[in-house]
């Protein structure tokens, strides 16, 4: 399976990335028995208190060709770097609301190092280099662009 | 030469065009396309912003390919 070429894959969901997704994603990994540790990240909305008012929701666009062309590359130097079983990611698009998850990335290996160095590379590449834009909409129905720190 | 090329803008850059999309008379250089903008749209002088070529990121100055798909990128903000 690891021989396998490997394509560009959608890593948009539209809307918040669901508990019961990300529970089945955990499920189907249990018939890869050569699987040690997994790391996973979750990114989840916080209610920020900006000047206009506080954050309800955030809306999320992308270019997403580029992104898609992105994520693809990061995946594979990141492949190529460390010995990883699986990789996943999942951004969402369009509005998720505060204590909502919108990123989910989920790396595996043989044991845990591999794993959970490459999760932390993959959400720092992720939010550096994909073209993605959060809106921030706030409780007075303005809204400011979220700045990645 | 193609006469118009497309400008595809994200975020807070389409915010202050009024638009995701614009069609524009072509230029030599994408130096050359950000004095046009800026002169049309003087907001993009005090904004930060990069220019994608056919989905990939510039650094300088770049000669503008015929139908290239252009891109202009506000800092990213994902995750």
């Amino acid at each position: 399976m690891s021989e396998k070429k490997r394509t560009p894959k959608n890593i948009f969901v539209s809307g918040a990335i669901s508990p019961e997704k990300i529970a089945q994603s955990i499920a189907n990994h249990s018939s890869k028995t050569d699987i040690g540790g997994h790391s996973i990240f979750l990114g989840q909305v916080r209610a920020d208190q900006k000047e206009g008012g506080s954050v309800v929701a955030i809306d999320y666009t992308a270019y997403e060709e580029m992104a898609l062309e992105k994520a693809f590359e990061i995946r594979e130097a990141i492949f190529a770097k460390y010995p990883l079983t699986c990789m996943h990611i999942y951004h969402s698009l369009g509005e998720v609301k505060v204590g909502e998850i919108c990123l989910f990335v989920f790396t595996s290996s043989k044991h845990r190092r591999a794993a959970m160095d490459a999760c932390d590379e993959l959400v720092e590449r992720i939010k550096a280099e994909l073209p993605v834009w959060g809106k921030e909409i706030l409780d007075s129905d303005g809204h400011v662009w979220k700045v990645n720190t | 030469m193609y006469n118009k090329i497309n400008i595809k803008a994200f975020g807070m850059i389409a915010e202050k065009l009024g638009n995701t999309a614009l069609e524009w008379d072509a230029c030599e250089d994408t130096d050359g396309l950000r004095k046009e903008l800026e002169a049309r749209f003087p907001d993009l002088k005090e904004m930060k912003y990069s220019i994608a070529i056919n989905k990939t990121l510039i650094v300088g100055n770049v000669r503008l390919p015929e139908q290239a798909e252009v891109a202009l990128l506000p800092p990213f903000s994902g995750g």
